[in-house]
């Protein structure tokens, strides 16, 4: 489809990006400064860096979107879009509950036992 | 025709042990060491065991755990191939938001929510999500646990899908879900007391409606039994139900290094 213009996603309610190089670039940017405040320690952090650096060093070399597309192997070009979008979001959202910190609370011993009838002790 | 059935089946047959072997071959290329190998399922009506995709399921979980170790206290896999994460109910929702939103998860879909009742816990009611990701094909289950008063959280500003399913939650259980936007009872009539689903709640219920000739119209009148409720005594000195034993097959747990 080189040279053709792209006139539809095929997916209802996605409209085909104009700039998507841009587009990511920023969301990608933004995401990475999110991470940036998460200690160096988060595994969410490491992992989610390693995700966005490996897909920015992609959208930087390659200049063709369906390139870019098929090199990423997640979807449209406008769907990546879409993921980073809800990246951003997540990882903004997760500054504030901060899930690296240790377990909130140990479940009673019996919680997760299955089946119930031990609870109850055999004679 | 019996012949060309055989035929089929036979076919069949050794397509799938050609699979079974591919895929106990890239068993061993995986970094993953399994010291017993599980021996080749080849009765037809026994559900086979895949060894890649349960590879793949507890990295999987290994993962989720590794990023949320606030929230997540358990990770098992049941019936072979279904991947349960068991949580704290404060992480609700940064559990389901991470799983919905993040790179390497995408379960956009949430297939049910379910309740549980199990009344000799102390948090007698669990929660259970179920959720789908169209994008990797692959289904994952997030469980919780709350008590009649404590409130859950509610999902629903993650997954449009939840509001009814929490109402259904709400009214058969009793549950209560923290900023819903319209928890209202969705099952029972109008006027139904209680909580139908719990396991307190008498299975003939406590009113009964029937159509009176003479007031001409439905009424509604509490339950009178013909017989007297009678309690039987019927413990046998054996075992009643071998197979209800707490090593469960069925369940494995996925080893996640916590730090303590």
């Amino acid at each position: 489809m080189s040279g053709a213009v792209k006139r539809a996603t095929g997916l209802t309610g996605l409209a085909v990006a104009t700039n998507p190089h841009k587009a990511l670039g920023t969301l990608y940017g933004k995401i990475l400064r999110t991470l940036q405040k998460m200690p160096e320690h988060a595994a969410y952090r490491k992992h989610t860096e390693a995700i966005i650096k490996e897909r920015s060093e992609i959208l930087t070399t390659t200049p063709a979107v369906e390139e870019v597309e098929k090199k990423i192997n997640c979807g449209q070009i406008e769907e990546v879009i879409v993921q980073a979008e809800n990246e951003l979001v997540l990882s903004r959202k997760m500054l504030t509950w901060k899930p690296w910190e240790p377990l909130v609370n140990q479940p009673p011993p019996s919680q997760w036992r299955w089946p119930p009838a031990q609870a109850v002790q055999q004679r | 025709m019996a012949s060309i059935l055989r035929q089929i089946t036979k076919t069949l047959r050794t397509s799938s042990n050609r699979n079974v072997v591919a895929c106990n071959f890239a068993r061993f290329q995986s970094t993953e060491t399994s010291s017993a190998q599980a021996p080749v399922e080849t009765r037809p009506t026994v559900r086979k065991s895949d060894p890649m995709q349960r590879t793949q399921l507890k990295d999987f979980g290994k993962y989720v755990a590794d990023c949320l170790p606030k929230f997540i206290q358990k990770v098992q896999l049941t019936a072979g191939n279904e991947l349960e994460l068991l949580i704290a109910p404060e992480g609700v929702l940064p559990v389901l938001q991470f799983l919905k939103d993040h790179h390497n998860c995408q379960f956009e879909n949430l297939a049910d929510i379910a309740g549980m009742d199990v009344p000799s816990r102390p948090n007698r009611f669990e929660v259970i999500y179920n959720i789908l990701s169209l994008r990797f094909n692959s289904r994952i289950r997030v469980k919780t646990y709350t008590d009649e008063l404590t409130p859950i959280e509610s999902c629903n500003n993650i997954y449009k899908a939840a509001n009814w399913y929490e109402r259904e939650i709400w009214d058969m259980y009793g549950v209560f879900f923290a900023n819903h936007p319209d928890l209202r009872r969705i099952l029972t009539d109008y006027g139904f007391e209680g909580h139908p689903f719990r396991k307190d709640f008498p299975l003939s219920g406590y009113v009964e409606v029937r159509y009176d000739d003479e007031k001409k119209r439905v009424v509604v009148e509490p339950l009178e039994l013909a017989q007297e409720f009678r309690k039987f005594e019927l413990a046998a000195p054996w075992e009643q139900f071998p197979k209800f034993r707490p090593a469960l097959a069925s369940v494995e747990e996925v080893k996640t290094d916590k730090k303590e």
